[in-house]
């Protein structure tokens, strides 16, 4: 005859800790680790825009970031930030230089290419078509999304960086130009790999593609 | 292993408190004092002492805010006496205040970068000197965005022809910066430094004193011709601002 055998308290403790133990792995692995969980899914087919042919659709890993261009207040950093997303040059494009809550930057497309970073370099690239004269704005406030073509410490040598405002940070007004704003996916934004306190990022995040709305 | 090394040297060089304004100047640890201003000049205060230079031969230290706030009036008072189309000719749009400011081991009242268009300035110089410190300083910056007005062979030839300036600006003793009872042709020792100092001691009596300028210049015609030639080549950027 078989003898039943009891567990005992503490091998009951014992299998209520590995069972904890194994639900609390899997949480941190699979659910804590998708740092798109509670990333908001934005569906193109239900939104409406008044002006179509300036809104951009930029892909990251966690989704949809919607952005409308201006070009009443920068006609000429638009319609080069245009041709380079037709041209699906910032395909691929790195989030190489990000501040935690402030700023994302992205762009270069000779050396800051996630199939081919060049950390060397990275930040001194060329899209090959020139150099733009900086569109300066007092008007323009830099709020939370607001999108801006980078330059050296000089201006008028904005090519095809930009980046994008995670705050309002107002000392940039009248000090980069105005390209457009995010209307929809800033989260998406938010959880873009950062540098910690360094401002370069190693194994940085990129854009996976980035098209006009409308491609006319 | 390259690679590595490589990685290593660019993240250990670009370990800064990285920040919008960081972004903007290449100058850490700053935060906004003032911005919005008439003559759209911005004040930026040092939150934490800084390094910068290209062998970080610049060092400041952060400001007590008490002691910026006592000071900060009579710095306004002097930055207003500029338009904003004279401060973006001359390519300054950032007040940056800290203290203890040191380049190369060498005390200063303030560094004028035109490429930033930043001048720094360190909140605790001498107060007996310290409003004509700032126009002086200021000074640099008209001349360096202005070089065809500000010949220094031409204003050296107003001295006597036996006078000769130092090598450089701190290779010399000559750093006193009290008015001359007597002035023969110079406002005060540093005057006899060299050339630009010896404009920016002038511009900066200018801007702060006029009637002792007047007073001197009556009796020293020396000093009277190098007066005329700041005068008449500011007037040719700004006729407003003297």
């Amino acid at each position: 005859m078989i003898k039943t055998i009891k567990a005992s308290k503490s091998e009951k403790v014992l299998f209520i800790f590995l069972l904890s133990l194994a639900i609390f792995i899997f949480t941190f692995f699979f659910l804590l680790k998708n740092k798109c969980l509670f990333v908001e899914k934005i569906n193109l087919n239900t939104l409406k825009f008044n002006e179509p042919n300036n809104i951009a659709v930029m892909n990251l890993e966690c989704g949809n970031v919607i952005i409308e261009l201006y070009p009443d207040i920068s006609p000429k950093a638009v319609e080069r930030f245009k041709i380079l997303i037709k041209q699906k040059k910032y395909d691929g494009s790195a989030f190489y230089k990000v501040t935690e809550n402030t700023f994302v930057q992205a762009g270069d497309i000779e050396y800051g290419n996630i199939n081919n970073l060049d950390y060397s370099k990275i930040g001194s690239g060329k899209s090959g078509l020139g150099l733009l004269k900086s569109e300066l704005s007092n008007d323009f406030i830099f709020t939370k999304g607001s999108i801006g073509f980078a330059r050296t410490t000089e201006f008028d040598t904005e090519d095809s960086e930009f980046f994008i405002t995670l705050k309002e940070i107002p000392i940039y007004q009248g000090e980069y130009t105005p390209i457009g704003k995010v209307i929809r996916g800033l989260d998406i934004l938010g959880k873009i790999k950062t540098g910690n306190k360094s401002i370069y990022v190693l194994r940085p995040d990129h854009i996976k593609t980035f098209r006009m709305l409308k491609s006319n | 292993m390259k690679i590595l090394i490589l990685f290593i040297l660019l993240f250990h060089i670009s370990y800064v408190n990285a920040d919008e304004i960081y972004n903007l100047l290449k100058i850490p640890n700053l935060e906004i004092y003032k911005l919005k201003n008439n003559n759209k000049i911005r004040y930026l205060s040092a939150k934490g002492n800084f390094k910068i230079g290209v062998n970080k031969n610049i060092t400041c230290d952060k400001v007590n805010l008490n002691n910026l706030n006592s000071k900060f009036p009579l710095i306004e008072k002097n930055i207003n006496l500029y338009n904003s189309s004279f401060l973006n000719k001359i390519k300054l749009k950032y007040i940056i205040f800290c203290q203890n400011l040191f380049i190369s081991e060498i005390n200063t009242g303030g560094i004028p970068d035109n490429k930033n268009r930043s001048l720094i300035l360190d909140i605790n110089f001498n107060q007996k000197y310290f409003e004509r410190m700032i126009h002086h300083e200021i000074f640099h910056m008209i001349q360096n965005t202005h070089t065809k007005y500000f010949n220094e062979d031409k204003f050296s030839s107003f001295n006597q022809t036996s006078f000769n300036y130092s090598e450089c600006s701190t290779c010399s003793d000559r750093l006193n910066l009290d008015l001359y009872e007597n002035t023969d042709g110079f406002l005060t020792e540093y005057s006899k430094s060299i050339p630009s100092e010896d404009m920016a001691e002038i511009f900066s009596f200018l801007m702060t004193d006029k009637k002792t300028i007047k007073d001197k210049i009556s009796k020293d015609k020396i000093l009277s011709k190098k007066v005329n030639f700041i005068k008449s080549n500011l007037a040719k950027i700004d006729k407003n601002i003297l």
